[in-house]
């Protein structure tokens, strides 16, 4: 069996020699990014140390995704100059940067479904013999690390296969091996359960151990200063400081990152409940069963679970997206039938779904018609749609939400992870609801923009509906849910009313510890 | 915030931005090889010629548009040349078995209508990919078509049907008023109304689009009925154009069609596309083989200058867009 040390001596050789520790790696000085008149990246001069972990922390739109694609030759630079190890580079490709040992973990993973795990991990890096590619050698190669990291996963299994989270640290594992000097990893843990979050921390440290310099870029504080030794903040594209991780607070981060004081991240107002809004009896469907529960008029009630309890499943089974097997919907008291996605629209369900990608948006379409589809129906006067309201409608929106656009005609996929989320939430706002469903409403989403989300819930409560919040993160819907209701492998397994239970007793509750 | 610097180059708003620059460089094109020709021969600028190029491109046109509706939501329709040739049987039967000539026409059309839905029903319901059952049904038809003729064809002897396709009207040939009365229903259905933005979402992100209340199925439903009932059309046109019903007519049709509307600047991975797109294509494509008849170039030259044209348009297509982020 061969373990990391020995996969990733096959690149060691081909590497420069490696800077002493705590000294310069890479250097950033005055490095710019413009798209057009658009300033992406403010002139950023930024010094990352040898063998540290530099942690990377900003609202959306902050410019952190642009410095990744920087540093490892996605995108070309405007200005300034990089030095790595002391020699100005141009960092022009991909190939050039991963030639000099840089690296990245990209929040959603970036290899092929199809193939197995280890012949991923060696994609474009095979072991031959003679021409032929050495597989058995490989997938015994690929599962000596992945062992020696101690991710339990089995090196010959079709990656598709796997959970997105086991997937990310299969890509973990790909970078690693590569004889990295500096890696990169982007919202690593947003996909990930809080095991596999601490299977990928021991691997960083490892890496740490083994002098990789790390640069960790994140929406979770906690995570920063768990993990970090230095922390530099972004804000609208500018760098505004960095700071040593022992000098530093949670409140000066947030203050650095969004230029004013949060007291309270997880804005909470309560209201007086009114009527039934729904209420499940014994439903089930596929992934989940036997589901009863209710929202009332100005309540969030919270599901907390790990990914795949079934509580996304929940969610679309009540909203028609999903044959239901059994049990029963009552909507404002009368029995319904939810058989598609337009009746449940036509009662009054709203759901941002949990995968912005794959079913929240039209990423090659513009942002204003991704607003505008849940409501071209009321758009349109006689056999054509009203071009002005169209147009007002969507500029409304994104006024309303400040979605940071210079149009609507901007594709969505240009946006960043908080921005796209905006465009969810808005096509909603826009067709109005009595029972907004949000399914991960602040994955890869930074924390100005998780206030501002949390505010708009309290106005949607104010107006009177009710509010389903489906999170994996506990601090979350502990914060904010009136009512919570933990799942665990299609089931709801326990309820609790406002901070009636604690942390760990939730936690338990969904692992079944 | 009120600099437009990233501009969409999708359909649903062609009127600005880069597709409407796209839509004139095409023009532009277009305008350069007519001049050329003009220049290199004489025989080109003549009322003769034009009225035949203007006939060539319209068949190719009409199945154009209706193949982008298709390519827009992501699929291909591979059937309608085979559609085509099928159609103009029908309506050659039809008429020499007595039926009225109104009847005849709108029995084809429905023909066509139902071979779309047919296609809908295998990618929806029996989860086939397009390509698949697109095929399928162009070899089929051509089929069913070779039995109903018994491998020969049916003459056509209804003047009215036949003088049709050689009438002009306002000195205009009618076969290219015909592309009018479908593209200008084409562009308000496309660009102006909601099916139209539905066929982007769908093309785009049909799970998006099912989550936001549109009907993803029926959108599907739309797509191929629409474009097997624009190469009905077509069949109609093509069995007044040459006076019979040949099964084996159209041969290749689905590939210009499917050429024409490329080159318009319709993404074959879906949610870019415009009508105004495949016309310029289709009539670029009319224009270059009827400039290599005249200059007496070889016409297997011409399949080549065709296929190199498509690399390159395309090629400065995708410069364009990636220019554009």
């Amino acid at each position: 069996m061969t373990g990391l040390q020995e996969v990733s001596q096959r690149h060691e050789d081909e590497l420069e020699a490696a800077v002493a520790k705590g000294k310069p790696i890479l250097e950033l000085r005055g490095l710019q990014k413009n798209y057009g008149a658009v300033q992406a990246l403010k002139p950023a001069t930024i010094t990352f140390l040898s063998g540290e972990i530099h942690a990377i922390v900003g609202e959306n739109g902050a410019g952190k995704s642009t410095l990744i694609k920087l540093l490892t030759g996605v995108i070309p630079r405007t200005a300034g100059e990089v030095s790595w190890q002391g020699e100005p580079v141009q960092l022009a490709t991909p190939t050039e940067a991963i030639a000099r040992g840089i690296n990245a973990v990209h929040q959603e993973v970036v290899l092929c479904p199809h193939l197995s795990v280890a012949a991923n991990m060696f994609l474009g890096d095979e072991m031959n013999s003679k021409g032929l590619m050495r597989k058995r050698a490989m997938t015994d190669a690929a599962q000596g690390v992945l062992d020696d990291l101690g991710f339990n996963l089995p090196a010959n299994a079709t990656l598709g296969s796997l959970t997105i989270g086991q997937q990310q640290l299969v890509a973990t594992a790909r970078a690693a091996m590569r004889g990295t000097r500096f890696l990169i990893f982007d919202e690593p843990t947003a996909y990930l359960t809080r095991q596999e979050s601490a299977q990928l921390f021991r691997l960083i440290r490892r890496l740490q151990g083994e002098g990789v310099t790390i640069v960790y870029i994140s929406h979770r504080l906690e995570e920063v200063f768990e993990l970090a030794d230095r922390v530099s903040v972004l804000r609208d594209g500018t760098h505004v400081g960095t700071r040593y991780i022992s000098e530093t607070n949670e409140a000066e981060l947030i203050a650095l990152m969004i230029n004013r004081t949060i007291e309270q991240i997880y804005h909470k107002e309560q209201f007086a409940l009114g009527e039934t809004i729904v209420e499940t009896r014994g439903l089930s469907g596929p992934g989940f069963s036997d589901i009863s529960l209710s929202v009332r008029a100005g309540e969030i009630v919270g599901l907390y679970g790990l990914i795949g309890a079934g509580r996304s499943e929940f969610a679309l089974g009540l909203y028609g997206r999903h044959p239901l097997t059994g049990g029963e919907v009552y909507w404002q008291g009368r029995k319904v039938e939810i058989g598609n996605e337009r009746r449940a629209m036509e009662l009054g369900i709203a759901l941002a779904p949990e995968s912005r990608r794959d079913q929240g948006l039209c990423l090659n379409l513009p942002i204003g018609l991704n607003i505008n589809l849940p409501v071209f129906r009321k758009l349109t006067r006689g056999l054509t749609i009203n071009r002005a309201e169209e147009a007002a409608n969507a500029d409304r929106q994104i006024r309303d939400l400040q979605i940071k656009t210079p149009s609507r005609r901007v594709l969505a996929s240009a946006m960043s992870g908080g921005n796209q989320q905006k465009i969810v939430i808005g096509k909603w706002l826009s067709h109005g609801a009595k029972l907004f469903i949000f399914d991960e409403p602040t994955v890869g989403v930074d924390v100005g923009t998780k206030a501002e989300i949390y505010r708009l819930f309290a106005r949607l409560l104010e107006k009177g509906a009710g509010i389903i919040l489906i999170s994996s993160y506990l601090p979350e819907v502990y914060e904010l849910a009136d009512r919570l209701h933990v799942f665990r492998q299609g089931r709801l397994v326990a309820s609790h009313d406002y901070r009636a239970a604690s942390h760990e007793d939730v936690l338990a509750q969904a692992i079944n510890a | 915030m009120s600099v437009e610097t990233v501009e969409s180059s999708t359909g649903p708003t062609p009127k600005r931005g880069v597709s409407i620059l796209f839509g004139l460089t095409l023009l532009g094109l277009l305008v350069v090889l007519w001049l050329l020709l003009g220049l290199a021969t004489s025989a080109f600028w003549t009322p003769n010629n034009i009225s035949n190029l203007l006939r060539q491109g319209a068949m190719t046109a009409i199945l154009a548009v209706g193949q982008t509706f298709v390519i827009i939501t992501a699929g291909i329709d591979l059937s309608v040349g085979a559609v085509v040739g099928f159609t103009s049987v029908i309506v050659a039967w039809l008429l020499a078995a007595g039926v009225p000539l109104w009847l005849a026409l709108i029995a084809t059309l429905l023909i066509g209508v139902l071979i779309g839905a047919f296609h809908a029903f295998g990618i929806v319901r029996m989860g086939l990919p397009p390509f698949i059952i697109t095929l399928a049904t162009l070899t089929s038809l051509r089929g069913i078509g070779l039995l109903i003729t018994n491998g020969s064809t049916i003459s056509i002897t209804n003047e009215a049907f036949t003088n049709f396709s050689r009438a002009d009207f306002l000195g205009v040939p009618s076969l290219f008023w015909m592309v009018i009365v479908v593209a200008v229903p084409a562009y308000v259905f496309l660009h102006l109304s909601r099916f139209g933005r539905y066929l982007f979402a769908v093309g785009s992100n049909s799970e998006a689009a099912r989550l936001s209340g549109v009907n993803v199925n029926r959108t599907i439903y739309l797509a191929y009925i629409l474009s097997s009932t624009c190469a009905a059309f077509v069949g109609l046109l093509l069995a007044s154009r040459i006076g019979i019903g040949n099964a084996t007519q159209a041969e290749g049709w689905e590939l210009q069609a499917i050429a024409s509307s490329v080159i318009g600047g319709t993404s074959l991975f879906g949610a870019v596309g415009s009508v105004h797109g495949p016309l310029l294509g289709a009539f670029i494509l009319a224009t270059i083989n009827n400039g290599a008849n005249l200059l007496n170039v070889n016409s297997f030259w011409q399949r080549i200058i065709t296929g190199l044209l498509i690399i390159v348009i395309v090629y400065f297509d995708q410069l364009r867009r990636r220019g554009s982020r």
